[in-house]
């Protein structure tokens, strides 16, 4: 299949609409539809399927945006995004700095008051929203993003 | 384009509703209003998401901010109506449980 392909300046400001052409992708892949016609400014991400590709696409996002360009203008981001029968691809491409996705500290899993964090979650909910994440420093820098539907279960007779 | 958001002040109770997406363009100017809260030392925040859409990492920190932030102060803070994506973060996260959700 085509990918659909999107480049964008690799900046905060084309991030919403970077996402609303991923939503569209997923949704592509998982049958959902948008909930309100009559406000097409509602993101409607309610499926399980959307919200995992989605929500694991906006922190890649971020992460490019401000460590691998540093908030700055001047690069871009590469999207090829591949719908297929049960699954989703998307590759993410940048020329910024290299990321070391290995230093990154994990979340606490028993989480209290005193243990809350206040940052380094993103590469954690990319993570565990996707089947698959992988990184590799280029240049470019390449993510590949991959989350595929849950297998449907058939009862068969004995 | 800021995240709506609206902060009604009764007393020492505050409630704080939010809409659209939280993330990381929307969470700092959140994050100068949650200060705003804070220093009022308020003995109860509600926060009201049930028209938050959208939720990232950015903004689940401006509300952990917030929350340490009126702990901090002998406060107590809730959140009500988390539904669909941000509950799904909130979760992930184990936050859930943190924030009675």
């Amino acid at each position: 299949m085509t990918p659909i392909r999107l480049i964008v300046p690799g900046t905060l400001r084309y991030r919403a609409l970077a996402v609303r052409v991923v939503a569209e992708a997923a949704r592509l892949v998982s049958g959902s539809k948008p909930g309100d016609p009559e406000n097409p400014q509602a993101h409607d991400v309610r499926d399980p399927f959307d919200t995992a590709v989605v929500s694991a696409f906006m922190e890649i996002f971020n992460n490019i945006a401000v460590h691998a360009y540093g908030r700055a203008s001047g690069g871009a981001i590469e999207l090829a995004i591949t719908p297929r029968e049960r699954e989703l691809v998307i590759e993410i491409k940048d020329h910024g700095n290299p990321f070391d996705i290995e230093g990154v500290a994990p979340v606490p899993s028993d989480l209290d008051e005193s243990s809350l964090p206040e940052g380094g979650m993103g590469i954690h909910i990319a993570k565990t929203m996707l089947d698959e994440m992988t990184y590799e420093p280029g240049p470019p820098n390449l993510w590949r993003l991959c989350k595929r539907m849950p297998s449907v279960r058939t009862v068969g007779r004995s | 384009m800021p995240t709506p958001f609206d902060v009604q002040r009764n007393d020492r109770d505050v409630m704080l509703a939010i809409r659209g997406s939280l993330d990381i363009n929307s969470a700092p100017p959140l994050a100068e209003e949650i200060d705003r809260i804070v220093a009022g030392k308020p003995a109860k925040v509600t926060v009201d998401l049930a028209g938050l859409e959208l939720i990232d990492s950015s903004g689940v920190a401006a509300l952990v901010k917030l929350y340490k932030g009126v702990r901090g102060v002998g406060g107590t803070m809730q959140i009500t109506g988390a539904r669909d994506q941000p509950l799904a973060i909130f979760k992930l996260l184990r936050m859930d449980k943190v924030f009675n959700l």
